[in-house]
């Protein structure tokens, strides 16, 4: 068969009888490229340029995201919820007596001073306890210079230093408290 | 190196058994913490049981006051009223019976029991022979040269109450020291006094079998210290007591 070059390049509909070239390898494979000398190349441009402009478009929306600060984690405790803020929930009680108010501002200034007292004791406590630190390491200096060394060193062990706090009643012996379920509902944000 | 001082020194350990439980309030405190409370109560709003149970109260009202019954009650189920809940909450915490404050240790006065008064500071102190005197002392022995003051109090703690104790001592550093001259019998010129050195430290170890050894000795608060040991240690040593 003669190959027919000049003819392959018109829009025939039918190839399948066109066996142009030897190149184009199987009868049944779909035009998946543009023909050559067929339509003019600023479809080819157009194309490229418009989704080159839609890309940038995107990167554009996409940087003005980034951008923006990023939204901040409510804090639950302080948003009080609607339901709160209904007139029927406000309590009534009598109102304050003058004699009342004014025993409260006599506890009030009380309670002051009891707790300047309270502060100036602990702060002379822990003042002669340093004094008196300082006091045995100056003797210890006196004494002997290796040992002193020695005590001022850090201890690294000490901190961090764990303690249960004291409660109210001791702990009873062989008290078995009763089985429960906790279970976890906080809202876990993220950013 | 320097010339050998006279003095001897000693490395002594003030264990301390922390409070288990809280001191019991102030007059002041208590007023003012009842105080708080009540102003609590006035600045609040009424809470969803709260809102049941008022709202419940004002429904028996109308059912006794009117006497028919309404739609919404005739349902058939027991309904389970606040009030209801409140008294069995209040049952089940006066089955409750917690340990006392007061321990029977304390009401029989045992000094060398750790169950007694369980919301101070216990200091531990031991009969020691000082010379040709039997003393209440905190446990203290003698420095030994080649080890540093920390070990010969921990080794102090050791000999008296054995091995197995925990207890977390507070630093490397002193917190006092007692220095007093030997009676001028035995004063010679290498040997003129002693130097004792206090550290501190917290028990941690909670119930040890009280495998004390042949000294006797005490557990005492900062307030009982004054019946056993002598006028110018005790000042020394109330020094580094926070109480």
């Amino acid at each position: 068969t003669l190959c027919f070059f000049s003819s392959c390049s018109s829009l025939l509909p039918h190839r399948g009888a066109l066996r142009g070239s030897h190149w184009q390898s199987s009868v049944l494979t779909l035009r998946t490229s543009l023909p050559a000398r067929a339509q003019p190349k600023k479809k080819k441009k157009v194309d490229v340029r418009r989704e080159q402009a839609q890309k940038d478009r995107m990167k554009k929306k996409l940087k003005k995201l980034e951008k923006a600060a990023p939204e901040l984690i409510p804090i639950e405790d302080f948003i009080t919820p609607l339901k709160y803020s209904d007139s029927n929930r406000v309590r009534s009680l009598p109102a304050l007596s003058p004699e009342e108010t004014e025993r409260r501002v006599l506890l009030l200034k009380k309670w002051c001073l009891f707790k300047q007292k309270q502060d100036e004791a602990e702060k002379k406590a822990i003042q002669s306890l340093v004094a008196s630190q300082q006091e045995a390491l100056k003797e210890l200096r006196l004494e002997s210079e290796e040992l002193y060394q020695a005590a001022i060193r850090r201890d690294e062990g000490l901190f961090p230093f764990q303690r249960d706090g004291p409660t109210y009643t001791p702990p009873l012996p062989g008290y078995d408290p009763p089985e429960g379920k906790c279970v976890d509902i906080t809202k876990v944000y993220t950013q | 190196a320097a010339a050998r001082r006279p003095w001897r020194l000693f490395g002594a350990m003030c264990l301390l058994r922390l409070p288990r439980i809280t001191q019991p309030l102030e007059k002041e405190e208590e007023e003012m913490a009842a105080l708080m409370g009540q102003i609590e109560l006035e600045k609040s709003h009424y809470s969803d049981h709260e809102i049941r149970k008022l709202e419940e109260e004002e429904r028996l009202k109308r059912r006794k006051e009117s006497l028919y019954d309404d739609d919404d009650e005739v349902t058939g189920k027991t309904v389970i009223m606040a009030q209801d809940l409140e008294d069995k909450w209040e049952q089940k915490f006066l089955r409750f019976k917690a340990a006392p404050r007061i321990t029977d240790a304390d009401k029989k006065n045992i000094r060398t029991s750790l169950n007694r008064k369980l919301d101070s500071n216990l200091m531990l102190l031991v009969k020691q022979k000082i010379g040709n005197q039997d003393l209440w002392l905190l446990p203290q022995v003698e420095w030994q040269p080649g080890e540093t003051l920390r070990s010969t109090a921990e080794r102090a703690m050791a000999t008296f109450l054995g091995d197995h104790i925990q207890a977390k001592i507070l630093g490397n550093a002193p917190y006092g020291i007692y220095k007093y001259k030997f009676p001028r019998a035995i004063r010679t010129e290498d040997n003129v006094g002693a130097k004792v050195f206090f550290f501190k430290a917290f028990l941690q170890s909670s119930d040890f079998t009280q495998t004390e050894l042949k000294t006797d000795h005490l557990w005492v608060t900062k307030n009982e210290l004054g019946d056993y040991l002598k006028p110018e240690y005790l000042k020394k040593v109330n020094r580094f007591l926070l109480d």
